[in-house]
């Protein structure tokens, strides 16, 4: 059987990246997270968790851009422009081999 | 002033669209360069894998005499999931068991790799590691990218970055896309012996099934997918951005809970999970397609929105590998007429009208919207598969006859108006 429920740490292990220790993709504006969003969609639209919400922390998320598979979805989620989204540097980031 | 070009088309993405622009122009003698950021082409593309096989013979004559394919497509199964139960429609089309095949499967890394190649081998040049960041505009005219301190110039310039729009935004033919237009998707691949994969599915040799699902997504509009390869399975499920984020259910979670349906583990059985990967679709359709076309410049594929979700499926690729083709054969128009604004590169949108690619996406426009409808998503699967179980549970007293139980289970659920309602829609929009 397959485990179940598998955590996504266990199958972005699985996922080969060449990460760029010098740059982060993206990044978010932690005060614009802290004063304007009630919603935090980034958090539900990620299919790689690399927003994670905080109870009780100073900012309501937390990024890890070291884990994103390059998809897309938070830079059209985010409803307050907060996510400034570029792509890893040629030949950095996420590599796929079965896909 | 005279600009120097470095090249007469320069192409930003290796994925379909790119490489069958590239290869079709090469063919023409034309000089032209793909600029791919992954470590090559594909190691950043993610499909389900169900591809038309006849589109791709147009593009690659005979493709299936080369290992660029995984399995040809013979059985079509769609399943209507919900709590604890499915209901399966199952065709098997041997017809379709001949090339140049109605549908195969592939796997993009491999697959988009092979497609560069022979754009390569037909004179193409292709710069991987290399992310083009923005363009070089003289005049209101691109005249080629940029990448760091890089500079190339082109005559033309075509777009085919897939969904991600960053450069269409850029050369002001896109806006920023809605979240109700786009979906999420979701993929694992898993590694199962071929002979199991044979047996499980009832395929002979190198036949293969897909089998789409609708329903048990909590009833956020999208659906799961399977297709079979030559030695893996490609298993995923399709979330709209919009209602996932509305429902406040994390994409993942929805993927594991949909996993966790007992017909999907059946499907999944002994088979070992080898990659997870990701990425967005655009899915609004032709209403909501950028301008194609400007000053220097073409999109194509998913960079140009040219996705049909028809509810049980989602299809990119064919419409990548066309209109790639089809921008490919206007730019050599262009090059002809020496006219590389706007009034040239117009001849992209009389081709396109002219093939599957803008017709289907026109005939299909008013998909979108119908499969809005959450009902379609959870209320109709459960409906479904609820009269199945009443009509087959036995419950040791006498039995009810077929078409009055079924009428009295649509009116006691108090669907039955809507559903008459939603049928009249799908007709008109799928
Ligand atoms: C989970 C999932 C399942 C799907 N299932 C199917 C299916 O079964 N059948 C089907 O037909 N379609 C399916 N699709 C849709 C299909 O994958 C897309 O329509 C198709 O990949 C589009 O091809 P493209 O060439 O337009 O874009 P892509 O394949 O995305 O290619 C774009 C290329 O451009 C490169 N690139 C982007 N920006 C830059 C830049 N600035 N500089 C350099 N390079 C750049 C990228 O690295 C990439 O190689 C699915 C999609 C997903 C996510
Ligand atoms: S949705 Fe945007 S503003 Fe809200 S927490 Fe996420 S990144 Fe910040
Ligand atoms: S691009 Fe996709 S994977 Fe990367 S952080 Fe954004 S949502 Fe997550």
């Amino acid at each position: 059987m397959v485990e179940n429920p598998i955590k996504i740490e266990e199958k972005l292990a699985l996922t080969k990246y060449v990460t760029d220790k010098n740059f982060a993709h993206i990044t978010i504006n932690e005060e614009i997270c802290k004063t304007k969003c009630k919603t935090y969609d980034c958090v539900y639209g990620c299919p790689a968790e690399c927003y994670k919400l905080v109870e009780d922390g100073d900012v309501p998320v937390t990024f890890d851009y070291a884990p994103c598979v390059e998809c897309g979805t938070c830079r059209l989620v985010c409803p307050h422009g907060s996510v400034d989204w570029h792509y890893p540097h040629g030949g950095f980031g996420v590599e796929f081999k079965m896909s | 002033m005279t600009v120097e070009y470095d090249f007469d088309v320069i192409i930003v993405g290796a994925g379909l669209a790119g490489s069958s622009a590239a290869l079709t122009l090469a063919k023409e003698g034309k000089e032209v360069a793909i600029i791919e950021r992954g470590q090559y082409p594909g190691a950043k593309n993610v499909s389900g894998g169900a591809l038309y096989g006849p589109v791709l013979n147009k593009i690659v004559p005979n493709y299936w005499e080369e290992d660029a394919i995984e399995r040809y497509l013979t059985t079509k199964k769609i399943t209507l999931l919900s709590e604890k139960r499915a209901m399966t429609i199952d065709i098997d089309l041997q017809d379709f068991a001949e090339p140049p095949y109605n549908g195969v499967t592939v796997i993009r890394p491999k697959f988009d790799r092979w497609l560069a190649q022979k754009a390569e081998e037909a004179g193409a040049f292709i710069l991987d590691n290399t992310v083009a960041e923005d363009f070089i505009w003289k005049d209101n005219q691109i005249i080629g990218i940029e990448s760091g301190e890089d500079e190339l110039k082109a005559k033309l310039t075509i777009i085919a970055e897939g969904a991600v729009t960053l450069l269409a935004e850029k050369a002001k033919l896109a806006k920023k896309p809605s979240p109700s237009h786009y979906a999420v998707g979701m993929k694992e691949t898993y590694e199962l012996k071929k002979e199991i994969i044979e047996e499980r599915f009832h395929l002979n040799g190198n036949e293969g099934i897909s089998n789409e699902f609708l329903g048990y997504t909590h009833g956020i509009p999208g659906g799961g997918f399977f297709y079979t390869n030559k030695e893996t399975l490609s298993f995923g499920l399709i979330l709209n951005m919009k209602k996932l984020i509305q429902k406040k259910i994390r994409a993942i979670d929805a993927f594991e809970d949909f996993k966790k349906h007992p017909y999907i583990q059946k499907l999944l059985k002994d088979a070992k999970m080898v990659e997870y990967s990701a990425h967005a679709i655009p899915e609004g359709g032709y209403k909501h397609m950028p301008k194609l076309y400007g000053n220097g410049v073409m999109i194509a594929g998913d960079a140009a929105g040219m996705v049909l979700n028809a509810g049980l499926y989602i299809e990119g690729m064919n419409f990548a590998l066309e209109s790639g083709r089809l921008a490919g054969l206007a730019a050599k128009e262009a090059l002809t007429t020496n006219d590389y604004s706007a009034e040239g590169t117009k001849i992209y949108l009389k081709l396109l009208r002219d093939s599957f690619v803008l017709q289907d996406l026109k005939r299909f426009k008013r998909a979108a919207k119908f499969l809005e409808r959450e009902r379609i998503f959870n209320v109709y699967p459960e409906l479904l598969n609820s009269l199945m179980y009443q009509l087959l549970h036995n419950t040791g007293e006498p039995r009810k006859r077929i078409v009055p139980t079924a009428i009295k289970h649509f009116l006691k659920k108090g669907k039955l108006f809507k559903l008459m309602g939603d049928a009249f829609a799908a007709l008109r929009s799928i």
